[in-house]
């Protein structure tokens, strides 16, 4: 992916390389540059990791002195059982209805705000507010806007004459997801924006005059000269939303705690619902790990091809 | 300012021979900063400290206490609970650490602290808890019969909730009850001069309430507190119970059930709120405080904010307005739910005597008597010794709340309130029975999906 | 004017105010409620006779409270050495691997950043309890330590791949160059690479930052006493009384705890990288 060729980098493309010393070699330096970031890691994770895998094959309860080793036993339970499966599709719809809309709409803000404009930095930091107010507190607020009685969007709309019963925004399953969508679309837009436009910054103007020269049309030029250089940013990008979003819980612990009826639950509220509140350990466990092959094997293909792309 | 009113305080307290308790009480009373008039008092040297019951022993001289509790309701109870500790720190030369949590994030905290093995010596525990820790807890047996005895007993709901299997693990303290707080005049307009002495009673009033665009107001979603203190009773009054007295066999798929239910799905349409399904324990306060609905299950914390100055967001017209009514009764009679909550001692503590030394001193009669009071009769006692208390008679609009505790149940009723009915109340099963049926409309449909998930958890 | 410069105002307007004009209000109205919600007095929060999002009378007692009666600047001195200490030391431990994934070839690579990821993929909801004994076990319970080591374990992850991710698109060559001219790998990491990647540098900085401020359940779960906690832990724990909620004050804390840090991000942002960036490209 060669973007500027200077005269003197071509050249050096085609110069063998130095001799290097041990040190100055790459694999020893990347190493190196591994090693503190990884006692961390190993020091603070590895133990939790480990013992949360170990977790979900016993039944353990919290407290309670020992337990037994049962297998997949959690896991085939909760294959079975019904509010699992509604919790799996409810969170497919979670990150289905937002994942989507987070990166077009994070995409085309960075793109709005890459551009020069008068207040661009004030615009810059208050577009950024929803990802900077701590999620316990802007989660309050959403709770008021939903509030089922004393809604002041409701209110105002009844006011208007537009409605006039108060929306039911969590009380029935559809509205309520919907309702958590938003609230989560909210929250992330700013995330993949400035994620985003950092990554413009790295893209050449002088490519995009030369483009425009060409007679490149506005989308052309995003296709042909911006997405390149800000593909990986994206993909990393969406990635992690992703996980995010499955691995959710402060927003809809807030909102719902999973109602009315189980209908919201995703894997985090309901991990918590039965380690936390019914202390079984073991099964909250295997509830949390079973994204986990899907999740790495993603992981796992996602950065082959980030790495290898040039 | 303040210190003017400190002053003042100290004047009436040498004048009328106040005890430090007394002069403690009043300060709450007048809202002025509890340890600023500790201080003052220390300074000033009147009101000397009272008898010291439960003095430690020396051994325990100079160690720490770390405690984790939930917030309270009543600020001026917490303050309260902390000028206490910090006093019994004090004459035992022990420090004392306090620290509270909004109260759905104690279980975490526990949760961690059992499994590190560190963390708060005395934690605060919901009614069905100690089941669920009593394996990281020190047994407390001595203490708590004690105590027992000497305030008459402890109710069979505290038994029931605070006690694992009758062993002690951790002192009870009471809990709040909810009952029907109603607006006496919409009340009146739509027919009903006393309140409604049963459920299908109260439905028939509640259509021509929702009619006058007042409705009753119900919390039917995932939340801790104002759901269950409606299902679990309604349940009951219908002739169903989540398991019998074995705790084995579920109990919850009755007739009598299904046709209660059928009347609660049409009283669901008729006479509530339908966005109840989403509310959480906050949202029938606020919306009884701005008349949005006539009338709602609930501790008496709407109440007492209504009765607070105007400007403090007090409503005293609505104050006038309410009163509060037992439980309405259905077939099967008349029932509440109420569990105690308990202070106990982790395992891991080490300072299991100091703990033990705190909580009896706390738990003895003057002291924590002392606290109900100043905890305006939001908490219900474990014991008879302390109902007939002002707190509970002065206000006529209040003495509802006593009267709960009477006909009350445990969770896991008629099984006891063990790890098992923890489980059915952490998962929601009985509020998402309602919570179903109202939503398809399919009354057997909903009780047989509780019943299954009873099954699931009973019948291991 | 002439036409086309009418017309380019036009689609200037259209294609950039109004589209800019619609992200800012959907994402500053929850905004602009917690801001009305944080300046009314109680007394008009919930009556149904005002239209809720105009304020009638303005009041600062929330304000006032959250100052005067709970802890909230030993909050935000907590939560300020908590964040900054664990964003340092994770945008420190990103970097080098970031930049180690990103750029360099070495046998492994692929897998070591994906164990990295790895760690992701259990939940903090369910990860906290094994933590706990960690943390007693190093005993650092009820100590800043407790959080800004283990903030890390969620923030190099995603901050390492996101630098990996900006590294790359910065072009190879240029420190090839360098290396040419005879600049040694890690003279050519400082002092090509990283200017350049600055934007991507600050971009991770805020998120590990913004992270770490917002993070609850550590935070409440590894500090214990009062005068430890952080603002989303002590706002909630203080102005949440069982069924009451101090929506004022809450709201307050919510705008005290977040404008500080956008007024950051904006003047860093702009000020400091545009400057940068631009001297290192031009050089």
């Amino acid at each position: 992916m060669a973007l500027v060729r200077t005269p003197v980098a071509a050249e050096a493309l085609r110069t063998p390389r130095r001799r290097t010393t041990f040190i100055q070699r790459e694999s020893t330096l990347a190493y190196l540059y591994m090693i503190p970031g990884w006692s961390i890691l190993l020091l603070f994770m590895a133990y939790p990791f480990f013992l949360g895998i170990y977790l979900s094959m016993t039944d353990r309860m919290l407290g309670w002195p020992g337990a037994n080793f049962i297998g997949l036993e959690n896991y085939r339970i909760l294959w079975n059982d019904s509010v699992f499966q509604q919790t799996v599709r409810n969170t497919a719809i979670y990150g289905i209805g937002t994942v989507p809309f987070k990166l077009l709409l994070g995409l085309a803000l960075a793109l709005l705000l890459n551009r020069p404009f008068r207040l661009s930095r004030a615009v810059r930091a208050g577009l950024l507010l929803p990802w900077i107010v701590p999620t316990a507190l802007s989660s309050l607020a959403w709770l008021m806007l939903f509030n089922g009685v004393l809604s002041p969007i409701s209110w105002v709309l009844k006011d208007l004459g537009v409605i006039d019963q108060n929306i039911n925004f969590l009380g029935s399953a559809w509205n309520a997801r919907i309702s958590l969508c938003i609230a989560n679309i909210w929250r992330g837009i700013p995330f993949f924006a400035i994620t985003i436009l950092a990554g413009l910054q790295a893209v050449p103007n002088e490519l995009h005059e030369a483009a425009a020269l060409d007679g490149a049309s506005k989308v052309q030029r995003f296709f042909s000269v911006t997405l390149p250089v800000i593909r990986s940013i994206i993909l990393i990008a969406t990635l992690f939303s992703i996980i995010w979003t499955i691995s959710d819980f402060q927003l809809v612990y807030v909102l719902t705690k999973g109602g009315p009826a189980n209908t919201t639950h995703v894997f985090g509220t309901y991990a918590y619902q039965i380690g936390m509140g019914a202390t079984d350990l073991g099964q909250a466990a295997a509830i949390s790990l079973y994204m986990f092959p899907a999740l790495a094997l993603g992981a796992i293909l996602l950065l082959r091809y980030v790495r290898r792309e040039d | 300012m303040t210190d003017e009113r400190i002053s003042r305080l100290l004047q009436e307290a040498t004048r009328l021979r106040y005890s430090r308790r007394q002069v403690l009480r009043r300060a709450v009373a007048l809202g002025l900063s509890v340890p600023a008039v500790t201080a003052a008092l220390d300074r000033s040297a009147i009101a000397a400290p009272g008898p010291r019951f439960g003095r430690a022993p020396a051994v325990l001289q100079g160690t720490k206490l770390t405690i984790l509790a939930a917030t309270y309701f009543v600020p001026a109870a917490q303050d309260f609970f902390v000028q206490q500790a910090q006093q019994w720190g004090q004459e035992n030369n022990v420090e004392m650490t306090l620290d509270f949590v909004n109260w759905p994030d104690l279980q975490p905290k526990i949760g961690a602290a059992v499994q590190a093995k560190s963390g708060p010596d005395i934690v605060e525990l919901w009614d069905t808890w100690p089941y669920l820790y009593y394996q990281s807890m020190v047994e407390v047996n001595d203490l708590a019969n004690k105590l027992g005895e000497a305030q008459g007993g402890y109710f069979d709901w505290v038994v029931k909730t605070a006690a694992v299997d009758g062993e002690w693990y951790s002192i009870p303290t009471g809990n709040s009850t909810s009952a029907f707080a109603y607006r006496i005049s919409y009340f009146q307009e739509a027919g009903a001069e006393e309140f409604p002495q049963t459920w299908e009673e109260l439905f028939e009033v509640g259509k021509k309430l929702k009619a006058m665009g007042k409705p009753l107001g119900q919390a039917l979603g995932h939340s801790p507190g104002d759901p269950p203190s409606f299902v679990y009773p309604y349940m009951w009054a219908y002739g169903a119970m989540e398991v019998a007295e074995d705790g084995k066999t579920v109990m919850f798929n009755q007739p009598e059930f299904v046709e209660g239910m059928k009347i609660f799905i049409q009283a669901w349409k008729d006479a509530f709120d339908e966005t109840g399904l989403s509310w959480d324990d906050s949202v029938n306060n606020s919306a009884f405080l701005s008349d949005q609905i006539s009338a709602t299950l609930n501790g008496n914390s709407i109440y007492l904010a209504a009765l607070k100055p105007e400007e403090e967001g007090g409503k005293p017209e609505i104050a006038e307005d309410m009163s509060h009514a037992g439980y309405p009764a259905g077939p099967a009679g008349r029932f509440n739910n109420l569990g105690s909550r308990s202070l106990g001692i982790m395992s891991y503590s080490g300072n299991v005597e100091g703990a033990k030394a705190f909580l009896e001193w706390w738990a003895s009669e003057e002291q924590y008597q002392a606290w109900l009071e100043v905890y305006e009769g939001y908490i219900i006692p474990p014991t008879p010794k302390f109902i007939e208390l002002p707190v509970y008679t002065e206000d006529p609009k209040l003495a509802p709340y006593a009267e709960v505790a009477t006909y009350a149940r445990n969770k896991g009723y008629a099984g006891p309130a063990n790890q098992n009915a923890a489980r059915v109340f952490a998962e929601y099963i009985i509020v998402d029975t309602f919570a179903r049926a109202v939503q398809d409309g399919d009354a057997e449909a909903a009780i047989k999906w509780g019943a299954d998930r009873l099954e699931r958890i009973y019948g291991r | 004017m002439n036409i086309v410069g009418e017309n380019r105002l036009w689609s200037r307007i259209w294609q950039f105010y109004v589209p800019l004009a619609l992200f800012a209000v959907f994402l500053l109205f929850p905004f602009y409620w917690m801001l009305v919600v944080s300046l009314k007095p109680n007394t008009d929060l919930f009556e149904t006779d005002l239209n809720p999002f105009l304020l009638y009378s303005v009041t600062l007692d929330h304000y006032r409270y959250l100052f005067e009666e709970t802890d909230f600047w030993t909050w935000t001195k907590n939560t300020m050495v908590v964040t900054v200490g664990a964003t340092i030391l994770s945008l420190a431990c990103s970097i080098l691997i970031g930049y180690a994934l990103g750029r360099y070839r070495f046998r492994g690579g692929t897998f070591l950043g994906a164990a990295v990821f790895l760690a992701y993929l259990v939940p903090p909801t369910l990860l906290f309890i094994p933590l706990a004994e960690v943390i007693s076990r190093f005993q650092l319970y009820n100590r800043y330590w407790a959080l800004i080591l283990t903030y890390p374990t969620f923030l190099i992850p995603f901050a390492s791949w996101l630098l990996m991710g900006y590294f790359r698109t910065i072009s190879r060559e240029l420190e090839d160059a360098a290396l040419v001219d005879g600049a040694s790998r890690i003279q050519a990491m400082w002092q090509i690479v990283m200017p350049l990647a600055l934007p991507g540098l600050l971009s991770a900085g805020i998120f590990c930052f913004t992270l770490g401020w917002n993070e609850f359940l550590y935070a409440l779960v590894f500090m214990g006493s009062g005068e430890m906690k952080t603002i989303p832990v002590g706002t909630v724990s203080d102005l949440i009384r069982a069924d009451v909620y101090f929506w004022g004050s809450l709201m307050a804390a919510g705008i005290l705890g977040s404008v500080p840090v956008a007024v950051a991000y904006s003047f860093f942002v702009d000020h400091y990288v545009a400057g940068l960036t631009a001297g290192a490209t031009k050089g």
